[in-house]
């Protein structure tokens, strides 16, 4: 990712043609679409847009394109990825539609088993298929069977509930997924309506104990509800978060975590090369200052360096923050939209640490578990214990970790080597700007929490680099809160249908993180801005 | 200025600040609440001040009105974000009348905002949102002061309005700019309102001055006080819809929304004029009216708010407000109809006595006036929905 800056400059004739330069400051016009931001959902709405013919130019802010997801030395010599390191929302269609397999996108592991760690010191393991839940060992039939039944009903809800939770408010785009999604909820059977109406409204811990009782599964899955959620288990409507993590489709299975080679950084690289051979004019570097907006329009973009890009379809794919109170203006929003921006107030965040192992230890389960999706969950009251440390600004004693093995899963697990473990560690207290202090405390809680299930690991440690969403949002020029864990989903809906109103501007459509329903690497809100932005084209409306 | 509905089901509501001073010339003693402030509904007869106004001054204790101080450089942007009201090219003294517009485009309020200085404003609601307010001002340099209970507010109106003025040493104030100074060691503001039709003048003075300058306008016999229902006939005559009666306004609870359009106020609300709140969705609801809001008089003695409008014999909407019209000798109302109903003529279902359908006519009201001209410039000069 580091190699070119600027790949396409000067390869595209038309740019060169319709520069012109006025009073020093260069405005380009013949331009039909440009798009702000070179993360995920930047690159896959301009490839969208270039693949259907449209002149697009794709502005990033930064030096690397990715947005938050980049190549980075951690330790001398080991490289590590910043961002996300697993795949469990990347939105299949996008996948199909942009060619992202060849463009070069590979997975080393499509289905990755997980396996649980609990306070108790049992361990739990579960097929990265999800279907096949009930094949796990577990002591007690009634528990197997219970937990049969219950991911039976769960995937299917999860399923149904699918074409929710993409982003649906773009104005004048193919409204008919909102239509479809009304007529699948009014024509759903009566135990599945009646299945939805009971668990929609429920928290996920009076689900899970009913179920469950207070075996090891309803830890499980309350962890699973938690992970990267600013709504602990046992709050109303955190039964949706689980459904959303399992309605997700990695690698063409749902619910699974897939890892992709090379690392989340090979996805978009792969976005990237279909941008590229969709004609998208990449632009690394090229922070914009403002969008233009003329009338109830959108004219373009302002960059920073003072030179305009004019063209009448503008897709935001920042954090929303930026792009309406920045880059459009309070006074140019409407009241509710900025309500909507300003209301939220990040309390909850994950982390992410990288650390260098010396070696591992030299036995078969540890060959195996590193093939694997590691979890150590805490019990739900710990869980709820940790959540409220981290609401009142503390670091919990003990928070979820989930690790893998990305230099395992790449070249397999030698022992002989290096291995590189990457943690995302969760719930942890958001700071815009954390101290020296605050990130010595959060690393010792991540590694005292590794320690209750990896007794010893930290003498293995050669080198750890800790990465807070203050750090991704500094290097991606983003605003922290952006990168904050997601509220409940019933908030994330209200935000994302606010956002993707886009305030009514005539050609301006925003898929930046606050469009996105989940936590992941997804791109469906990129999809979505490109296609409704694309209809709006062909209709002449923009 | 438009008086919202009353709420009648304010227990004990606040006196405002002028309250002691009419208080004491009530001799009816029939009073209501409105925004939760005490209102007069009838000082001594209804006819009585409805003609006092037409033909000498009346006051009006308008201290139940919501009002803001906005204050910043960037006051004037607000105010053209938070209202469709012109705040950015006000000149100092001027005023202007907007609406105040929900993100779908749909009327929250009507709205009222004064230059005083180049960065003062005085922005009049007929209730209060200081939330809505709150979050408009966000991100801007704009401090919004709420002066509604600081401040007495009496309103001057009627052919004799100069020597009211006069008499409350307000010679200089004028009917078209607003100004702002001291008066005999009493700080206050004049600005021009328009109550209905009829021009007239607005007094905003500290609460503690109250009493005096009541006091200098009554003990000269200048002008008398003016109620609520009469009021009401001089709001129905001009043609000006209230809030809460003639429609819900958005946001509130069983709000059938409604557009400046469907209200016949769209000139109040031009699409040509700078970005406000709402504008965007405005412009996609353009042209595309479901109801209107029309002035009827109706050929009966009495008419009932509520009571069925037929056009052509088929049903087509409801009165919404209704009050005798001295000077029309008839039944005057607002009608709430289907907007594909065209013509000038419909018929009113009248309960008691004379039960069956009355005859009613459309009449041109000073809103409606406006409305129509507007509608013509529009449509000649340019298409504002492209």
């Amino acid at each position: 990712m580091s190699d070119v800056k600027n790949p396409m400059r000067g390869t595209d004739g038309r740019e060169k043609e319709s520069r012109k330069t006025t009073g020093g400051h260069r405005i380009e016009g013949g331009i039909d679409a440009v798009v702000i931001g070179a993360g995920a959902d930047g690159l896959a709405a301009a490839a969208y847009l270039g693949k259907a013919g449209l002149r697009t130019v794709l502005v990033g802010a930064g030096a690397e394109i990715g947005g938050r997801i980049a190549t980075r030395e951690i330790a001398p010599g080991v490289e590590g990825i910043d961002g996300e390191h697993l795949v469990t929302l990347l939105d299949p269609e996008v996948i199909a539609e942009l060619e992202l397999y060849r463009h070069g996108l590979e997975f080393a592991a499509r289905r990755l088993d997980t396996t649980y760690f609990f306070e108790s010191g049992n361990v739990l393991r579960f097929d990265g298929d999800l279907a096949q839940a009930a094949l796990l060992s577990l002591d007690n039939d009634d528990d197997r069977e219970a937990l049969e039944r219950f991911m039976g009903e769960v995937l299917e809800m999860a399923a149904f509930l699918r074409p929710a939770f993409r982003p649906l408010a773009f104005p004048g785009g193919d409204a008919s997924p909102k239509r479809a999604l009304e007529k699948a909820l009014s024509g759903a059977a009566p135990d599945m309506a009646e299945r939805l109406r009971r668990y929609l409204l429920s928290s996920a811990d009076d689900i899970l104990r009913a179920r469950f009782g207070d075996g090891p599964l309803r830890t499980l899955l309350s962890a699973e509800t938690a992970f990267r959620s600013a709504t602990p288990p046992h709050e109303p409507f955190s039964f949706l978060t689980l459904l959303r993590r399992f309605a997700g489709e990695a690698a063409g299975l749902q619910g699974a975590a897939a890892y992709p080679k090379g690392g989340a950084v090979s996805v978009i690289a792969a976005l990237r090369r279909a941008a590229q051979s969709a004609k998208v004019d990449v632009r690394a570097a090229t922070p914009v200052e403002s969008i233009l907006i003329e009338g109830d329009r959108v004219g373009g973009v302002t960059l920073l360096d003072g030179g305009q890009l004019r063209a009448p379809l503008v897709i935001a794919a920042i954090d929303a923050d930026q792009a309406f109170l920045t880059m459009i203006g309070a006074e140019l929003i409407d009241i509710g939209l900025q309500r909507a921006l300003t209301a939220r107030r990040p309390e909850i965040a994950s982390a992410r640490m990288q650390i260098v192992l010396k070696g591992v230890a030299q036995d078969d389960a540890t060959r195996r578990n590193m093939m694997r999706r590691l979890v150590y969950a805490p019990s739900p009251e710990a869980l709820a214990k940790a959540f409220n440390e981290a609401r009142s600004g503390r670091v919990p004693e003990h928070v979820m970790v989930e690790a893998i093995f990305p230099t395992a899963l790449d070249d397999g697990a030698g022992l002989d080597k290096r291995q590189v473990v990457s943690v995302m560690a969760h719930p942890l207290p958001f700071d815009v700007a954390p101290d020296a202090q605050r990130r010595e405390e959060i690393r010792t809680a991540i590694l005292d929490s590794i320690e209750m299930f990896a007794a010893g690991f930290s003498g293995r440690i050669e080198a750890d680099d800790l990465r807070l969403v203050a750090d991704e949002a500094a290097m991606a020029r983003a605003s922290p809160g952006a990168y904050a864990a997601k509220p409940d989903i019933l908030r994330q809906w209200a935000l994302s249908s606010a956002v993707t109103g886009s305030g009514g501007i005539t050609g301006f459509y925003f898929c930046g993180p606050e469009a996105q329903i989940g936590t992941g690497l997804s791109c469906a809100s990129g999809r979505a801005a490109a296609k409704a932005a694309l209809s709006a084209f062909k209709r002449g409306a923009a | 200025m438009i008086f919202p509905a009353e709420d009648f089901f304010a227990d004990a509501p606040r006196p405002t600040p002028l309250f002691s001073a009419v208080a004491s010339v009530s001799e009816a003693n029939l009073w209501t609440s409105v925004n939760g402030w005490t209102v007069a509904r009838v000082y001594s007869s209804v006819t009585g001040e409805y003609e006092n106004a037409k033909a000498a001054a009346a006051l009006a204790d308008l201290g139940a009105l919501a009002r803001y101080a906005v204050r910043g450089l960037e006051a004037a942007a607000f105010l053209g974000r938070l209202t469709t009201a012109p705040a950015v090219s006000l000149h100092v003294g001027e005023s202007a009348r907007g609406l105040m517009l929900d993100d779908e485009g749909y009327v929250i309020d009507l709205a009222e905002v004064s230059r005083l200085s180049e960065d003062l404003f005085v922005l009049t609601l007929p209730t209060p949102h200081a939330r809505h307010i709150a979050l408009g001002a966000r991100g801007l340099d704009a401090a919004v002061e709420d002066i509604s209970g600081q401040i007495a507010a009496l309103g001057v109106f009627g052919p004799q309005m100069a020597a009211v003025l006069a008499a409350a040493g307000l010679k200089s104030a004028s009917e078209t700019l607003a100004s702002s100074g001291v008066l005999r060691g009493v700080e206050t503001a004049a600005r021009p309102i328009q109550f209905g039709a009829m021009p007239g003048i607005e007094l905003i003075f500290p609460k503690e001055e109250a009493l005096t300058i009541w006091e200098r306008i009554v003990r000269r016999g200048a002008g008398a006080p003016i109620g609520l229902d009469a009021l009401e006939i001089l709001r129905l005559e001009a043609g000006a819809p209230r809030p809460g009666l003639d429609f819900i306004p958005a946001g509130r609870a069983g709000a059938d929304p409604r557009t400046p359009e469907e209200l016949g106020l769209a000139h109040l609300a031009p699409l040509d004029r700078g970005w406000f709140n709402g504008r965007r969705a405005l412009r996609n609801l353009a042209g595309r009216p479901r109801r209107r809001l029309i002035s009827l008089s109706v050929d009966a003695e009495a008419a009932a708010p509520g009571a069925a409008v037929f056009c052509d014999g088929k049903p087509a909407g409801r009165l919404t407000t209704c009050a005798w019209s001295p000077a029309r000798k008839r039944v005057i109302a607002f009608a709430d109809i289907d907007a594909a109903t065209r013509g000038n003529v419909y018929e009113i279902s009248a309960s008691g006595p004379a039960e069956g359908r009355v005859p009613a006519k459309r009449f041109e009201t000073a809103e409606s006036g406006l409305a129509r001209v507007f509608a013509g410039v529009q449509g000649a000069a340019t298409d504002f929905r492209r």
